[in-house]
């Protein structure tokens, strides 16, 4: 236990070192928000890897290719899928948002619809969706750590010792905001997805050449595939993927990593340093879990493959590390969403009605803080059975905001009434058909009650669109805001002023 | 790096954005996956099932590395 507990505590006070001296600057809220829009693409790189894979990677993941096999590749198709929407959005997001200093992502959807309703609507379900998967994250470190504790913590006492820890470490996202965050990210992203990469491709070789395990002493279910047929549906793995890729961006945590870097060229050569990679990591994970299945022990327990292989081939050491590299994972994943989720409640929720000057903005996003980590925390050390189904529930209705976001961003036609009516049509289609068909829809041939609320609200938008065409000033307000980005050329102040006049 | 408030030069050429709509088709394509559904047939090691996905993972990976570097010099000579 000490080797293993040793191992999370040394990485933890490195953090906290690197976070110590990296000094903290006097600033205003773009500094705190979205560190000042300064980052280099390997800051980006790996911000966005640390958030966009949390810790439950190694063991939901894993575990379900240890389980379901091939199926789990899913999550690789749409995990670079989504690259390529962030390198398709780089250029108009980011120029909007140094322009028209934007900070979070209901600012973005504010300029382009002209509404500040529509951010506190988008502010409100981004923060609500997300505290349900916070708070499985820090649940998910009870699993953690009751593996490096060697199995003599109880569940529920590694589930507050995990949160304890999780909690103290939002201290330094609190003091630091963005920056703190993605400074962090760089160490715990090498960690998590470069050390950890090689981790389990040495364990491959392990279970390969030391234990003779191949793809070839698999079950046969390993390699089924939902196709016509099958339980779920033909388009069920469709479904996955493509709510996936497009979902992920719906995420305030992950928007954001659009507004931190310092140009349209770094955000480019970010999704090109992310996307080797994320295959490396996403590959070895589940040829790992795959082959990890055959394992003793795993096929009671699919979801701890990772620290049972570990342990199995290294002893303590090597089960400390993988601890290491899980916690790694989770930290950057958990911090993002709290720092993001303050930048809201003070940028969108309370500054959308009050004007406060830039250091109010900061306390109150930092009390903001400070409140979802309490709440976070607490709620984590509850046993909420319908947790996880709240969870699922919540990723159906958040990605409705992807039509309004994507559509926005690349056309010029809608409106904020057919993205409202959109947003909250889809969102309501995709909860009621979760909590009556949970997982899957049977009669839609495997679409997920997400993709279907997608399309009544691409439905909605589109015809919005066409039937409230936009008044005289609004198509130009769009026009011009469209021009800049197809110009790139730099803005006048009374041009910005003008497009920006009705949205924020 | 930093743009200092532009934007880049230049937009998407027509093959990077043909490349990127192929990664959304190869990715998303119900009868690809159908048609490797439960093949375990070995090839380069790997299950045909697990290459299908492994094989559309480094197609979208070359799109992005390919169109960054073609941008990148593109924005260096001008």
């Amino acid at each position: 236990m000490l080797i293993t507990f040793g191992a999370i505590a040394f990485f933890f006070a490195i953090i906290i070192v690197i976070l110590q001296f990296s000094g903290i600057r006097d600033r205003g809220f773009t500094e705190y928000a979205v560190g000042g829009r300064s980052f280099d693409a390997r800051y980006q790189a790996m911000s966005f890897l640390n958030t966009w894979y949390p810790g439950a990677m190694f063991t939901a993941f894993g575990g379900m290719a240890a389980s379901a096999g091939v199926i789990s590749f899913y999550v690789l198709s749409y995990s670079l899928l989504t690259v390529v929407l962030m390198y398709l959005m780089a250029r108009p997001v980011w120029i909007w948002g140094k322009t028209f200093n934007l900070r979070t992502q209901p600012d973005l959807l504010a300029l382009r619809f002209g509404s500040r309703h529509i951010r506190t609507i988008a502010a409100v379900v981004g923060i609500i969706s997300g505290i349900p998967w916070l708070v499985l994250g820090m649940q998910a470190l009870g699993t953690l750590f009751q593996h490096m504790s060697l199995g003599t913590l109880s569940f529920a006492h590694s589930v507050m010792l995990g949160v304890a820890i999780i909690a103290l470490r939002q201290v330094w996202t609190m003091r630091m905001g963005m920056r703190g965050v993605v400074i962090s990210d760089m160490a715990q992203g090498i960690v998590a997805y470069i050390v950890g990469s090689a981790t389990l491709i040495g364990l491959i070789l392990w279970m390969v050449f030391v234990r003779g395990i191949t793809f070839d002493t698999l079950d046969q279910k390993m390699f089924s595939i939902p196709s016509i047929g099958s339980k779920e549906g033909p388009l069920y793995v469709f479904s996955l993927i493509l709510t996936g890729a497009i979902g992920g961006w719906c995420w305030p945590y992950i928007f954001v990593r659009l507004f931190t870097a310092d140009g349209v060229q770094s955000l480019k050569k970010s999704a090109a340093l992310a996307v080797p990679l994320s295959l490396i990591f996403g590959v070895a994970l589940l040829v790992f879990g795959m082959l990890g299945s055959q394992m003793p022990g795993v096929s009671a327990h699919p979801n701890d493959v990772w620290f049972i292989v570990s342990e199995q081939a290294g002893g303590l050491w090597l089960l400390g590390l993988a601890g290491v590299i899980v916690l790694a994972a989770s930290m950057g994943h958990t911090d993002g969403n709290i720092q993001a989720t303050g930048a809201q409640i003070a940028n969108d929720l309370i500054g959308n009605y009050w004007h406060l000057d830039e250091r109010q903005l900061i306390v109150i996003a930092k009390l903001g803080m400070l409140a979802l980590t309490i709440l976070s925390s607490w709620l984590a050390c509850l046993e909420l059975p319908a947790l996880f189904s709240l969870a699922i529930l919540a990723y159906q209705g958040i990605i409705q905001l992807a039509v309004p976001q994507f559509l926005g961003i690349f056309w010029k036609r809608g409106n904020t009434y057919g993205a409202i009516a959109g947003m909250v049509v889809g969102f309501i289609i995709a909860v009621v058909l979760e909590l009556e068909y949970p997982g899957f829809l049977p009669w839609a041939y495997g679409l997920t009650s997400g993709t279907v609320g997608l399309l009544a609200n691409l439905v909605i938008y589109v015809s919005m669109a066409y039937l409230l065409p936009q008044s005289r000033e609004e198509e130009q307000r769009v026009k011009e805001l469209f021009g800049l980005v197809k110009e790139g050329r730099p803005l006048t102040a009374p041009l910005s002023q003008r497009v920006q006049q009705s949205g924020c | 790096m930093s743009d200092q408030g532009m934007a880049d030069p230049g937009r998407h050429a027509s093959w990077i954005i043909t490349w990127f709509i192929l990664d959304a088709v190869v990715a998303l394509a119900p009868p690809l996956y159908w048609a490797v559904d439960g093949d375990r047939t070995s090839v380069l090691g790997l299950p045909i099932a697990a290459l299908y996905f492994v094989s559309v993972a480094i197609f979208i990976t070359c799109s992005i590395v390919a169109a960054y570097l073609t941008e990148a010099d593109r924005a260096d000579a001008g």
